[in-house]
């Protein structure tokens, strides 16, 4: 693998008309099937764990038969927390809690930083440095300003050290909110889902390096789909 | 007609914990004590959906019939005999806290704190069940919110509206789409034993069933 310390390795990669890789046995016909994408970032993520025994991730997008079967069969540890749909329903609830309590009541301040800091006092907690890997998929596209900064600190904390990171960033503001759970090796399907929550942010490449700021090495893969694949090594 | 009063289908035994046998429809159980000491938990009375249910039909009541023998009569299955297995049920209203265990089936659609040890049974959780406790048993189905550890010897699986907070031991792992899973996932040999991360999770639900590789297909044929 060449990884470039902090330097960005875009290659364009065509979604070969969605025609999953190695190793899919029902693969449905590529063209016939818009929902397939070819994923080097995947690829590149199942490298770089390759030769690490029993490997640990995290996956922090929606529980998915399909992800988790593909990576107990490879003999990973799944660790599975959907954190956008976490985040979500701590902002319901803390709405939902400052909506009926008294008006003026204890002078609570509430701002987005006390939201995010107290969301990450509940939300990741694991013990640092027991993870080889982590899946972020397109979540960072959804995480406020204040959130997303403590997110990836915490991340961070959690990789062991040569641990990799696999993000999507959308090139443009999202149409749809999407899920997404792996085919193979090399190909994940992308599933139009119900709203979760609005896009947030469209990263430059700057910004996704400047995110990343901690992490000592990236890689990155753009896609005719708009999406941005980034790796990231501890 | 013969028919035999769902009441009579009692144990041998009486039940050891305040979770009451099911005599008719689930709505009318009476309240639970809460705070069960560690005790088996005894099914003493059939449900609806027990195979041990026992009403001849109505169409055996003719008067101009012969009265049907001893032999003809159809005999219920006595709880306490091999292969049957009762149905206890915490339904939904009811809260129930404490360590429990036992060997017959359990669903639970209320609310339960404590520990649940079922090893040779299967545990389900409802819609409506909440429950806060670590659960082990031979298998395990979730629909409602379970928040604590899931150690099951043949297979776990996750409804649509199940939500999890807590780690996954089993040989067997099944997922809708739509659960809801945090914690830690470990496949166990099929055998039991140590935890030791090796077999494919093999179910794959309708909605989730996507392509897998050869290897796992193969396996999940086997199974």
């Amino acid at each position: 693998m060449n990884w470039t310390a902090k330097t960005r390795i875009a290659s364009t990669t065509t979604p070969t008309p969605a025609k999953p890789g190695n190793g899919s046995a029902n693969a449905a016909p590529a063209a016939a099937n818009a929902n397939f994408r070819v994923s080097n970032g995947l690829k590149e993520f199942l490298l770089h764990l390759e030769d690490v025994r029993n490997p640990r991730i995290l996956d922090l997008g929606q529980v998915s038969q399909a992800t988790l079967n593909f990576f107990i069969e490879k003999g990973y540890r799944v660790t599975t927390e959907d954190l956008l749909r976490s985040w979500k329903e701590f902002l319901t609830a803390e709405e939902e809690g400052l909506r009926l309590a008294p008006v003026g009541n204890g002078g609570q301040k509430i701002s987005q930083v006390y939201l995010a800091e107290k969301f990450i006092d509940t939300g990741l907690r694991y013990t640092e440095e027991s993870f080889h890997g982590a899946l972020g998929w397109d979540l960072l596209d959804y995480f406020d300003s204040e959130l997303l900064p403590r997110v990836m600190e915490r991340l961070y904390s959690l990789l062991l050290p040569s641990g990799v990171v696999l993000a999507m960033f959308h090139s443009k503001s999202a149409e749809r909110f999407h899920r997404y759970r792996i085919v193979d090796t090399q190909t994940i399907e992308v599933l139009p889902a119900a709203t979760l929550a609005v896009h947030a942010h469209v990263f430059q490449n700057r910004e996704i390096l400047d995110l990343f700021g901690k992490f000592r090495s990236s890689k990155t893969f753009v896609g005719r789909d708009q999406l941005r694949e980034a790796l990231f090594l501890k | 007609m013969w028919r035999k009063p769902a009441e009579a289908k009692t144990s041998s035994q009486p039940a050891e914990i305040a979770v009451p046998p099911v005599a008719k429809k689930t709505a009318e159980t009476p309240p639970v004590t809460e705070n069960a000491s560690s005790t088996p938990v005894r099914s003493a009375a059939a449900t609806a959906g027990s195979a041990s249910s026992a009403t001849l039909p109505s169409s055996e009541t003719s008067p101009t019939a012969p009265a049907p023998s001893l032999a003809q009569a159809v005999t219920p299955v006595p709880v306490s005999q091999p292969g049957a297995r009762g149905i206890s049920r915490i339904t939904s209203g009811i809260r129930i806290k404490g360590d429990i265990s036992g060997n017959d089936d359990l669903y639970i659609d209320g609310q339960a704190e404590g520990a649940f040890h079922f090893p040779e049974a299967k545990v389900a959780v409802g819609p409506n069940g909440k429950v806060k406790a670590n659960i082990e048993a031979r298998e395990i189905v979730i629909e409602g919110t379970v928040n604590g550890d899931l150690k099951a010897s043949a297979g776990v699986q996750l409804g649509a509206s199940s939500r999890v907070q807590g780690s996954l031991i089993t040989p067997r792992i099944a997922i809708d789409d739509g659960a809801r899973l945090r914690g830690k996932v470990e496949m166990t040999r099929a055998n039991g034993g140590a935890s030791t991360v090796a077999t494919t999770a093999i179910v794959a639900t309708a909605a989730t069933a996507t392509s897998g590789t050869p290897k796992a297909i193969a396996k999940a044929s086997g199974e």
